[in-house]
């Protein structure tokens, strides 16, 4: 039996082994181990430099601090890693998060905290679900969708907002998903670890995370195999979209504060934590446990460079060459391979 | 560019102010007795005590380091338009047409217009102005009062243009209202020196431009409305030597360069450089971003443990530290036991609830509400180009306005106010 994909004939047996070695965890992947490599060896040099530097580093209210300090981007970055993995890319998280917080956000004068967080999550859910349709099942290139996305999602959020901003202050339960804890620990790191789990069990454990390696990988291949790479593609951008509201009602918590203009940026650093996780922006690759480690590594070095007075221009600049020093090592041995 | 100093303003400050409509003698008198004029005296006497010498060496180096006296020597200081003498009280009230909130405009009787047409009442004066920023809580009450203003007068037609923080679109704006043959540009811009040739275009074309609290670099322009940062930090500097006379401080400050971050900083660090007891523990530049200011002061929270102020130039950069001091339980955690104390700019409503709580300081307002005094500025110059009236003077100082304190308080001769006798804050009402 042959299937025709593109210009190539191949045998079936040909296409389930390619199809088999895509869906493989990428762990497996032997490519790639100079980056995890690195990345590891990246964050316990960090952590030893910064206690080595400044004595109370690995304290437990430092430690609580940074770990609060990655609580949104690191969800938003496993949002965003599923998306990159399947070969896509989402750069309306920001406007996502921000038109979510909103929309909840008008429901404050009900009093009412289920509708206050329920619309804020169906919000997101609903808003990375369009974002799904439009690349999965029309085609539209996912930078094009969502960048357009990002702007239509920023206006709706002055529009409804008429720019001004929200106070969440009489919901009592949505300040507590910030500011709350439970057994000691702040939620918004209960969250960020159970999220953790539930993203590493989907992606390394199901059949639905070797279907997203799968898309990734070879859509086409991933396709004739049977998957649904139409369900897939939609399915991750409803899940990026649904962090992405997340993450921004936990800071929206913190602040006690819905700023319209608020997340600016945002998408860029998600996105640079996604890379230096190990995800390849040509998809299929890329890992959760690798995009928690990247959230640390950059929370670390801006708690470091924070403590140490370092100006946020230089930060800047050292936070882009940690993650060249992380990135480089794999992406060469990817090319000596080749 | 326009490179004035700020001791040749103060020198100069009579033939830079028109001072038509009351007796010079009497606006003097007048002015002698307002904030306004005692905030100005304040700052001569600390920005010449600073100019001496400073003898705090921590603050010494920040203030060298990161160039202060360049930006403070061109910031314009002096007197205001028309001999005006601005209390608290004055004003109108009336609801923001954009922003749709209650707002007490505390400049209306500056440079007045009455109600009704303008110039020739036969004629429609088309006026437009461009700011950024239809998404940010100070910026709407900007356009609110110059929307008001406006309608004012049925013979004006105001057309108000987001540029969204892009200079470029901000000049096309401006190159369409000249092919149009507007009478009159109001803008608030975000930077000053893309804006400098496009407001040139304008005036070469015979339309007459206004800048608000920005400026451009145009040495054209017709007037420029300017903004008080330089009390804002003085005064900033005063509160904290009438509460502390020694401290560690960690800093919030806006991006680097900008006008708002020089002359705020470097006033405050003129006011306090030659009190010895104060340290200078972290210097950040949050840039007007509340998360950031959280951030860096959660990290400087674990880095120190005997912070006992912290200054910020704007509101969102206090209320991001309130909340990392609060969030890391740590709100009485200065020496001695005594609270952290906030220093704050901006006059929002959030911001003076937190004062009310006891939470903040002192604020030292900042208010936006000065789009009226744009749109009669422009008016006078069209009318002043039809030879209809005299033309306002280029520099138009917005009146000095005093901190907001919990309790009254008279620190070196300003008296404080309290929030409730602040009807100006802006921005929505925080319930809880």
């Amino acid at each position: 039996m042959t299937e025709k994909v593109g210009e190539h004939v191949m045998t079936m047996s040909t296409l389930e082994t390619q199809v088999a070695s895509q869906a493989r965890p990428p762990d497996a992947w032997r490519h790639l181990s100079v980056s995890e490599t690195s990345r590891v060896a990246v964050l316990i040099a960090l952590l030893i430099a910064g206690q080595a530097i400044t004595p109370s580093f690995l304290s437990l209210a430092n430690i609580h601090v940074i770990l609060l300090a990655v609580a949104a981007i690191g969800i938003m970055a496993y949002g965003m890693t599923l998306v990159v993995i399947t070969g896509e890319i989402d750069l309306s998280i920001a406007g996502i998060a921000i038109l979510s917080c909103i929309a909840g956000g008008l429901m404050i004068p009900t009093g009412s905290a289920a509708l206050v967080i329920g619309t804020t999550l169906l919000t997101g859910l609903a808003i990375g679900l369009i974002n799904g349709i439009l690349v999965a099942a029309l085609g539209i290139p996912s930078l094009i969708t969502t960048l357009g996305m990002l702007g239509i999602s920023r206006a709706l959020a002055n529009i409804f907002s008429g720019g001004q901003a929200l106070y969440p202050e009489p919901i009592a339960a949505y300040l507590w998903l910030g500011r709350g804890d439970l057994v000691g620990i702040p939620l918004p790191v209960v969250l960020l670890v159970v999220l953790g789990a539930a993203a590493i069990a989907l992606t390394k454990y199901s059949i639905f995370g070797r279907a997203l390696y799968a898309t990734g990988g070879n859509v086409k291949a991933a396709a004739l195999s049977g998957i649904n790479v139409v369900g897939v593609r939609a399915v991750v951008f409803a899940i990026s979209g649904a962090c992405a509201a997340l993450a921004g009602m936990l800071e929206s918590a913190r602040l006690s504060y819905i700023n319209p203009a608020g997340f600016e940026g945002m998408e860029l650093s998600v996105l640079a934590v996604t890379v230096l996780g190990g995800a390849s922006l040509s998809g299929g690759s890329g890992s959760i446990t690798g995009t928690v480690v990247a959230a640390l590594i950059i929370g670390i070095v801006n708690n470091l460079l924070n403590q140490l007075g370092v100006s946020i221009y230089l930060q800047q600049v050292v936070t882009a060459a940690v993650i060249l020093a992380v990135v480089m090592p794999g992406m060469w041995q990817r090319g000596i391979a080749k | 560019m326009l490179k004035l100093s700020r001791r040749h303003l103060l020198k100069t400050a009579a033939t830079l102010t028109v001072l038509a409509a009351a007796p010079l003698a009497i606006a003097r008198a007048a002015a002698e007795e307002s904030v306004h004029s005692v905030i100005n005296a304040l700052i001569k006497k600390y920005s010449d005590e600073a100019r001496a010498g400073m003898s705090n060496g921590d603050v010494s180096a920040l203030f060298e380091k990161d160039g202060f006296r360049d930006y403070l020597d061109a910031y314009p200081v002096g007197d205001l338009a028309g001999g005006f003498v601005w209390k608290p009280g004055m004003g109108a009230s009336f609801v923001g047409p954009y922003s749709k909130l209650q707002i007490k405009s505390p400049f209306t009787d500056y440079l007045p217009l009455t109600e009704g047409p303008v110039l020739d009442h036969s004629k429609k004066y088309r006026i437009g102005l461009v700011f950024h920023g239809f998404n940010h809580p100070w910026l709407i009450s900007l356009a609110d009062t110059a929307a008001w203003e406006a309608a004012r007068h049925p013979n004006i037609e105001l057309e108000v243009i987001d540029a969204e923080f892009d200079d470029n679109k901000m000049g096309q704006v401006i190159d369409t209202w000249i092919a149009k043959q507007y009478d009159g540009i109001v803008l608030w811009p975000n930077r000053e020196a893309p804006m400098g040739p496009p407001v040139d275009r304008a005036i070469a074309a015979g339309i007459p431009v206004v800048s608000l609290d920005r400026r451009t670099s145009s040495e054209q322009i017709s007037s420029e409305v300017l903004g008080n940062f330089y009390a804002n930090g003085l005064q900033q500097g005063l509160y904290l030597k009438h509460a502390a006379p020694e401290g560690n401080i960690i800093f919030n400050r806006k991006d680097l360069g900008s006008t708002a971050d020089s002359i705020r900083t470097g006033a405050f660090l003129e006011a306090i450089g030659n009190t010895p007891g104060y340290k200078v523990l972290a210097n950040y530049h949050t840039n007007s971003q509340r998360t950031l200011a959280f951030k860096s002061t959660a990290d400087a929270m674990q880095a120190f443990h005997d912070i006992s102020v912290s200054f910020n130039t704007g509101g969102e950069e206090a209320m991001g530290a309130l909340d990392a001091i609060r969030e890391a339980n740590r709100l009485n955690s200065a020496p001695g036991g005594k609270k952290i104390m906030i220093l704050a700019n901006d006059d929002a409503r959030e911001v003076l609830k937190e004062i009310r709580s006891g939470n903040i300081e002192m604020v030292s307002p900042y208010t936006p509400l000065i789009g009226d005094i744009g749109i009669r500025a422009v008016v006078m110059h069209i009318g002043a180009k039809a030879g209809l009236n005299e033309a306002p003077p280029k520099l138009i100082m917005t009146p000095n306005l005093p901190m907001i304190t919990k309790e009254k308080m008279n620190i070196e001769g300003i008296e404080t106010l309290t929030p409730d006798e602040w009807p100006y804050a802006y921005g929505p009402e925080v319930a809880g």
